[in-house]
């Protein structure tokens, strides 16, 4: 019931999304978490390839590029984590060596305005305003910096509107800004996504020696369970997971596969 | 709840006009570009903050930098929003800062808690040095309050000149043009100074 109203939410109705999000609070305030969420895309384009691997033979060349493309991707989501971490800790820098509070980035009047839109919000204290002037700096921050990977991802130097969309939609924190983006910008995301999906066609028979079947059985699983928000959750956590073993020798034992499949 | 606070945020999203508006008599095109303005932080601005995290080779189009005025606006309402739910609840009438911590702490933002913590204790110890100064201080300071929100209120007709010429990097602020942006809005001027009055007033009196 709580993905189906998740699902509903995310596509539909922000507020329900939030309270979807509910349950998952405790993922969000994993560090390690902000890696599956970016690593989300990255399990979508698993999905498309593993099922149009029945009508395609393996090939090595492809195999190669799919490779390629893990390697690139996980540098990729490595270096935002990397800015990410430099980013808070330089808010914590700034914000220690803050002496004056009236030289703000953000004119007070103008969010006070925004905040009295409310019809509910009837009195606010002075203190309330700069408060929200540097949360919204950090929002916006965060929010650039993370449409700026998408930006590099495509090889550009100038940050659009597709970008912004694309850090929404691979962000859990932003999904009340989905109806923000209109679908003309998503579409390009998951358009841009699709290339890529064609890549790790010869997953299943040639990764094998690699450890790729556990996360695009997944990945899998989760497409067949209509592909809710809910359940990228779910999918991220096991990504990394399943990840990390590619790095040692030793493949993760068949139990612990068996046990990440029934929590889809 | 969450429908609640997402329902308030339509009148604004669909720009159904506010009673406080002082421009309903002004022609239809200052008023529209009025109500535009007032719905989203000034995109100078915007932009300036998100130049801070792109490389310096880097650039914005201005499709993205109106994008994420809407989103920030669309923040400020989602995170006001649940605050003002909890001060129904605790039947206060006053959002405080405490408040909107609290509320960017339960819609996800946990990275954020921490430093605006630690932003609102300082906010704090310096506001209240200065609210122990003898009385007619505080009346001069109030007074240099209303002058620099006076400043504020004029730099949102240059944002817009900027707004609209990307060729300008950096905006520099000309006096004479503050001055003649004050003779086309007094009403704006008026209004802003009332507000002022709201703030002082309410945070003198709970500090």
């Amino acid at each position: 019931m709580d993905h189906q109203g998740h699902g509903h939410g995310h596509g539909q109705n922000p507020s329900m999304g939030v309270v979807g999000n509910g349950p998952q609070f405790p993922y969000g305030s994993n560090p390690y978490q902000a890696s599956h969420m970016t690593g989300s895309p990255g399990m979508v384009v698993a999905s498309p390839g593993t099922i149009q691997s029945t009508g395609q033979p393996p090939s090595t060349q492809l195999g190669q590029h799919q490779l390629a493309y893990q390697h690139m991707h996980q540098q990729q989501q490595q270096q935002l984590r990397q800015r990410l971490q430099a980013f808070w800790a330089n808010q914590y820098q700034e914000i220690e060596k803050v002496t004056d509070f009236k030289n703000h980035s953000l004119p007070l009047a103008r969010i006070k305005k925004i905040m009295k839109a409310d019809e509910d919000v009837r009195m606010i204290s002075a203190e309330a305003p700069v408060i929200f002037a540097r949360a919204c700096e950090m929002f916006i921050l965060e929010l650039t910096l993370r449409s700026w990977n998408h930006t590099e991802e495509n090889k550009r130097r100038t940050l659009q509107k597709n970008d912004i969309a694309a850090a929404i939609t691979r962000t859990d924190i932003f999904d009340f800004l989905v109806d923000i983006v209109p679908r003309e910008d998503l579409k390009d995301e998951v358009l841009a996504s699709m290339p890529r999906g064609d890549v790790p066609v010869t997953g299943p028979p040639e990764a094998l020696p690699y450890c790729y079947m556990p996360p695009q059985q997944v990945g899998a699983a989760g497409v067949m369970m209509g592909n809710k928000p809910v359940m990228d959750p779910y999918a991220q956590q096991t990504h990394p997971y399943n990840m990390a073993p590619q790095l040692w020798p030793q493949p993760p034992p068949p139990p612990e596969q068996q046990q990440s499949s029934p929590d889809q | 709840m969450e429908d609640e606070s997402h329902n308030n945020t339509l009148p604004n999203g669909f720009n159904t006009g506010s009673p406080e508006s002082p421009f309903l008599k002004t022609s239809t095109t200052t008023t529209q570009h009025n109500k535009e303005q007032d719905r989203f932080l000034p995109i100078a601005n915007v932009g300036r903050i998100m130049k801070k995290v792109i490389p310096p080779n880097g650039k914005i189009s201005k499709d993205a930098k109106e994008t994420v005025q809407e989103c920030v606006s669309e923040f400020i309402s989602f995170v006001t929003g649940e605050a003002s739910d909890k001060c129904q609840r605790e039947k206060r009438k006053t959002i405080n800062g405490d408040d909107v911590i609290w509320a960017i702490t339960t819609l996800g933002f946990e990275d954020y808690v921490e430093p605006l913590k630690t932003y609102l204790q300082k906010y704090k110890e310096i506001e209240g040095e200065k609210l122990s100064i003898p009385k007619q201080m505080r009346s001069e300071q109030r007074l240099q309050q209303h002058h620099n929100n006076y400043h504020d209120q004029n730099n949102q007709p240059f944002n817009g000149a900027y707004a609209s010429s990307n060729l300008i990097s950096q905006p520099p602020y000309v006096p004479t043009d503050q001055k003649f942006s004050l003779t086309f809005s007094p009403n704006s001027i008026q209004s802003q100074l009332r507000q002022q009055d709201q703030i002082d007033s309410v945070g003198h009196w709970y500090e």
